[in-house]
């Protein structure tokens, strides 16, 4: 083989995709602006980011799990879950810290749970974590009942009202802040790059001395904790924990990070594509509500994107298949 | 040489029905005219739709979008009973629709390589989208008139409901076909070992799409048995049925994998799943038990199908030997 | 050269002619030609990788040729599938089973095919499966090859050797008039090769041809009626069995004199560092002992499903042993996973690279320090990119790997230098001990030789070397000492100064 005919490493997702999306994020901004002109307010831009503050930290673990080949279809129901222990606890014991230890501990054993079921039995991630969900969903109705919990105090309320100078959303902080660690673990970390193998082949790696089933079970426990976390910062903008406030996630998550431009088979993936992914997703909802547009059709609108995504995936994949046969023959 | 094992999963499974029948007839009113009735015609659509999930099971896949599929299918038997229309138009033009719909799901899949569930999952947020941006109402119907319930409240001797026979006949034609043709044995070929389905000349591609479209056809009858009782339909209310149908489906032995499994396991876990739902609610358990528990037979019974017990058997052995040891 | 035995070409079964297949990269077959006789067992043996399995595959439709003609009873053969091969009576018997581990065995035979009647009071407008009639068929058919199978078992409750048969009862119930045998015999015991061979017979007796794929040489003078060599794709040779001897056909596969292909360096071998006694893995290891010393090669010989790979796995912590002792420096150890393994020095390198040697869709350097990122890593878990381009510039120079960098992906790279990487990825973990399983297997000649003076090196820095091979060329070449397994069990040890090919074929066979 010449030197100069061998094909090079490219990153697998090449900038190309990940400007196509931010393309396509500044094209939604222009078109609710050119809509409904209010949308290029800054006060309504930054709004933009902060409703997005629990699906993105969500989005994140997840892009992690879906890295691996897996999926994680419960993460709606953990964050209902936590949150409505976050409401009774509180309101048993009118304790925030006893209460938000309470959510965060909950919201990890759900992870763990998932993890422990993927790592240590032959049931498949898919399986599990939509069996998982059903358990999750009807655990939070058991404990709340026909209950609706609110009534929380103001200083709580403050981990998702307060603006950055006077403007930026604190979510949008703890989204950017997490969104920096995520992208420095899985690009530069051993974390990432064990994943992204045991995506390509499990095998492999077990066969190079790594516990890939470790690996599995951290990551589905950190996607607890992060379901954890996007309860309290939930909790903090809407102060009503029900049990059908995450009827829905699990759906913008998941097409957070299948729009960011990671596999579904597993082993390519990009933070970054899933960061530009979840702020599309909030300027589709913002602009959705600017419109009037029910939360309905928005979640048509998801789902069709999410098809859409799946299939442009797949077609691009199958064109850089044949361009490199044709490369080597 | 010719021996048949008596206890086969599906036996045991049977013994299990009857057990449960018996422990309920014993300590609650079960066994009454009402309890019997109540479960046939609760229970007659589970069966149709375990058994339409089973088949797309069979071939290594599933379908998260079950559930809406059937809101379609109600939706539009409704709206053209409302109209005037007479069964014998709006029963084949609602099996039609549910299998368009299932069909869907099944080419883009397999067109696009995308894995089932995902697509599925997609689509079940589509439906429930379109119903509330597309139909009047969220596609709510109500008063309908005797054109559309007479069959769904029908009964014979005013004991065996009419859908119940259906569900019944249903499933005995669907067993007779996974025994006696080509078609059944297609499935869990392309479950069970793509390459070789290939080898022996199956078309998976086909194959799948072509399950889904059998999978569409019984969702719309598993619809029709579900709407033809009640004088509205609401299609968003179908959401959720599907994860009936699957843990009927695991329950009665059908391997999540793909590859193997019997439809008479399916019927069997369609009745499992009821009483212990019937059960819970005699124990005074609130409605929304129901997920929680659908969760956990799901995860146990896939656990029964797709764990190597030998294998487990050696390991734990193994790890007693070694504390001892200690 | 050319078939000397040329019959009548109207006689002929099957004739191929001039066929030519290509690869990316590789000439997998060039200007092949075989033809097959009525009621004729026709072996065709070559290496590993000599094409053997790629002509078997266009025979049957799973590749079509780039060039060539075949022509089935005088009549030009063009065919587009397994299926399409199986209506014209070719059946082929892959050496990676085909079959549906969930169904019975009557379901597996006539998957596809099955028969049908007309489904009574229908007017034969629907047909079902007829069961009595396949029955009738499969009993008929098992009945022919003198076996009794329950037709109503699950096939994955069977043996390697009944769904061997379940496989022919498939082929046959096409009414097949030619059978392709794909190294039939890999998995089998002694007992279960003499009922196949048996059942070969029989079948010659009824007028179905064969070819009979093997390197066994000594199945292909207990079965075969003539013998074809292949070698790198190309016809080498043809000629009846009788005539022909194991000399001859060993130098046509190998193609030149035995002697001297890979310089032997002699080293000073030191003392023992690794021991293992008495190693039982119930029903596949047998009692194993061995001792490795340093600077050694100790190869292992013995025929597939000898428990090579079974043993080499169970040294390095893989799996658990049932009993038996592993003894590092004298000192006693207990490996409860391969990372243990690896943090005592050890190291396994596996035979096949795309399953478990290699993540082929990521870079030579993402693959070589697979195993060592928590050592290269900073606090964190953060990797040290200039410490792992510096662990990978140095092995890509020291094991001469060709590509531009590091950055490479695994999946362009020729067979040999996938295979170095595998070496690199290993070696990059400082072991003492490699455990190379079929380190050659599927790479070219000059990359062979290559790995050869790779492993040579290695021994004379000290390493010791354990190395599974099934190309005896090899063992002979490279080993200090050989120990020949056969069914789980050592079956002897051979010095240097005794090793012959003769003799260890005595002890594996």
């Amino acid at each position: 083989m010449a030197k100069q005919n061998v094909k090079r490493k490219r990153p697998l997702i090449g900038m190309s995709y990940q400007g196509a999306l931010l393309a396509l994020l500044v094209f939604l901004i222009v078109l609710f602006g050119l809509l409904e002109p209010v949308f290029f307010h800054p006060n309504v831009l930054f709004n933009v980011t902060a409703i997005i503050g629990e699906i993105g930290i969500m989005a994140l673990a997840m892009t992690f799990i879906i890295t691996t080949g897996g999926i994680d279809l419960s993460v709606g129901y953990i964050l209902q879950l936590s949150a409505i222990v976050f409401g009774s606890v509180y309101g048993s014991s009118h304790s925030l810290a006893q209460a938000i230890a309470a959510a965060m501990l909950c919201a990890t054993a759900c992870g763990f749970l998932n993890g422990i079921i993927i790592s240590k039995t032959k049931i498949p991630p898919l399986v599990t974590t939509l069996a998982t969900m059903n358990l999750y969903r009807g655990l939070s109705m058991i404990v709340a009942g026909s209950q609706t919990y609110s009534g929380f105090p103001e200083g709580f309320k403050q981990i998702s009202t307060i603006n950055l100078f006077g403007i930026v959303p604190i979510q949008f902080t703890y989204f950017l802040v997490l969104f920096l660690a995520f992208a420095l673990f899985y690009s530069k970390g051993t974390l990432g790059r064990n994943l992204k193998g045991i995506g390509f082949n499990e095998q492999v790696l077990v066969f190079s001395g790594i516990n890939t089933k470790r690996s599995l079970l951290f990551i589905y426990t950190l996607c607890g904790f992060m379901c954890g976390l996007g309860a309290l910062i939930y909790l903090g903008r809407l102060s009503a924990a029900t049990t059908s406030m995450g009827n829905d996630l699990n759906l913008q998550v998941i097409t957070a990070v299948v729009l960011g431009g990671t596999s579904i088979m597993g082993g390519i993936g990009s933070v970054a594509g899933t960061f530009i992914g979840v702020l599309i997703i909030g300027v589709l909802r913002k602009g959705f509500t600017l419109l009037n547009f029910s939360g309905n059709i928005f979640n048509f609108t998801l789902g069709v994107i999410l098809i859409i995504a799946l299939v442009a995936f797949a077609l691009l994949e199958e064109r850089k298949r044949t361009s490199q046969r044709r490369l080597k023959g | 040489m010719k021996h048949k094992r008596i206890f086969t999963r599906e036996t045991i499974l049977g013994l299990i029905v009857l057990a449960f029948m018996a422990y309920l007839s014993l300590t609650t009113n079960f066994a009454s005219r009402n309890g019997f009735f109540s479960m046939m015609l609760d229970v007659s659509p589970t069966i149709v739709g375990a058994i339409a999930m089973s088949l797309v099971i069979f071939t290594g896949n599933i379908d998260i979008s079950a559930g809406t599929i059937l809101g379609f299918v109600s939706y539009t038997a409704g709206e053209l009973a409302m109209s005037g229309a007479p069964m014998v138009l709006f029963v084949p033009a609602a099996i039609v629709v549910g299998m368009l719909i299932a069909g869907l799901n099944g080419w883009i899949s397999v067109t696009f390589r995308v894995p089932s569930i995902v697509v599925t999952l997609a689509m079940n947020m589509v439906h429930l989208g379109f119903y509330a941006t597309f139909l009047r109402n969220s596609g709510w119907i109500e008063n309908l008139g005797d054109n559309f319930t007479w069959f769904g409240r029908g009964m014979f001797f005013n004991l065996v409901p009419y859908i119940f026979i259906v569900s019944l006949v249903v499933a005995a034609i669907f067993i007779f076909i996974m025994r006696y043709s080509k078609f059944g044995k297609t499935l869990y070929a392309v479950g069970g070992n793509r390459q070789a389905a290939i080898y022996a000349g199956i078309n998976p591609d086909r194959t799948v799409i072509k399950v889904y479209l059998v999978e569409g056809f019984l969702l719309g009858i598993a619809g029709l048995l579900k709407a033809m009782t009640r004088s509205d339909v609401l299609p968003s209310s179908f959401q959720g049925r599907e994860m009936t149908f699957i843990a009927a489906a695991v329950v009665g032995g059908v391997n999540i994998m793909g590859g193997s499994g019997k439809l008479i396991g399916a019927l069997f876990g369609a009745l499992l799943v009821y009483m212990l739902s019937t059960a819970m609610i005699y124990m005074g358990f609130q409605d929304y038990y129901q997920f929680a528990l659908q969760g956990v037979i799901i995860l146990i019974a896939v656990f029964i199908t797709v764990t190597d017990f030998k294998a487990l058997k050696h390991n734990l052995r193994h790890a007693f030997a070694a504390r001892e040891g200690k | 050269m050319e078939t000397k035995t040329e019959a009548r070409s109207d006689d002929l079964v099957l004739r191929i002619e001039g066929i030519y297949k290509s690869f990316p990269g590789v000439n997998a077959l060039t200007n092949m030609t075989i033809d097959l006789r009525p009621a004729e067992v026709h072996a065709v043996c070559g290496e590993n990788g000599a094409g053997k399995s790629t002509l078997m595959k266009i025979i049957t439709g799973i590749y079509k040729p780039d060039r060539g003609w075949m022509k089935l009873n005088g009549e030009s053969l063009d065919i587009d599938s397994p299926i399409d091969a199986y209506s014209r009576g070719i059946a082929i018997i892959f050496q990676e089973t085909s079959l549906f581990p969930d169904l019975t065995v009557l379901e597996n035979i006539f998957m596809g095919h099955e028969l049908k009647k007309p489904l009574p009071g229908t007017a034969r407008l629907i047909s079902i499966l007829d069961y009595p009639a396949m029955r009738r068929k499969a009993k008929e058919i098992f009945d022919r090859l003198g076996m009794a199978v329950d037709l109503e078992a699950r096939v994955a409750d069977l043996g390697v050797a009944t769904k061997q048969m379940v496989e022919i009862a498939k082929a046959l119930s096409f009414d097949s008039r030619i059978l392709i045998l794909d190294e039939p015999t890999a998995a089998l015991t002694n007992k279960e090769v003499d009922t196949l061979f048996e059942t070969i017979r029989k079948l010659k007796a009824h007028g179905v041809s064969m070819l009979y794929i093997s390197h066994r040489l000594d199945e292909i003078f207990q079965i075969a009626d003539r013998v074809t060599v292949i070698r790198d794709g190309e016809h080498i040779n043809t000629e009846d069995v009788a005539k022909v001897t194991k000399d001859e056909l060993v130098s046509w596969m190998v193609g030149r004199v035995l002697t001297n292909l890979y310089p032997k360096e002699e080293f000073e071998i030191g003392e023992v560092v690794f021991e293992a006694r008495g190693i039982v893995q119930a029903g596949v290891l047998k009692g194993i002992d061995l001792e490795l010393r340093k600077g050694e090669i100790l190869g292992i010989s013995g025929l597939a499903g000898a428990g090579r790979t079974e043993l080499a796995l169970a040294l390095c912590g893989f799996t658990r042993l049932d009993s038996g002792r592993i003894l590092l420096d004298g000192k006693e150890r207990h490996f409860a996973n391969y990372r243990q393994a690896m943090d005592n020095g050890i190291v396994y390198i596996s035979e096949d690279r795309q399953k478990y040697g290699l993540v082929v869709p990521m870079s030579i350097s993402e693959n070589i320090t697979l195993p060592l990122l928590a050592k290269i890593s900073r606090g964190m878990g953060i990797i040290d990119r200039a410490a792992e381009r510096e662990i990978n510039d140095s092995y890509m120079e020291r094991l001469a790997i060709k590509a531009p960098d590091g950055g490479f992906v695994v999946n362009n790279l020729s067979g040999g230098n996938q295979q170095k990487v595998s070496v690199a990825k290993a070696l990059a973990t400082l072991p003492r001990i490699l455990v190379l399983d079929e380190p050659t297997r599927g790479v070219d000649v000059g990359a062979k030789s290559e790995i050869h003076r790779i492993i040579s090196n290695l021994a004379k820095d000290g390493k010791s070397i354990i190395m599974i091979s099934s190309d005896l060329p090899e063992i002979l070449g490279m080993s200090d000492r050989v120990i020949v397994m056969k069914t789980g069990s050592k079956m002897g040890e051979l010095m240097r100064d005794a090793l012959s090919q003769e003799r260890i074929l005595e002890l594996a066979l």
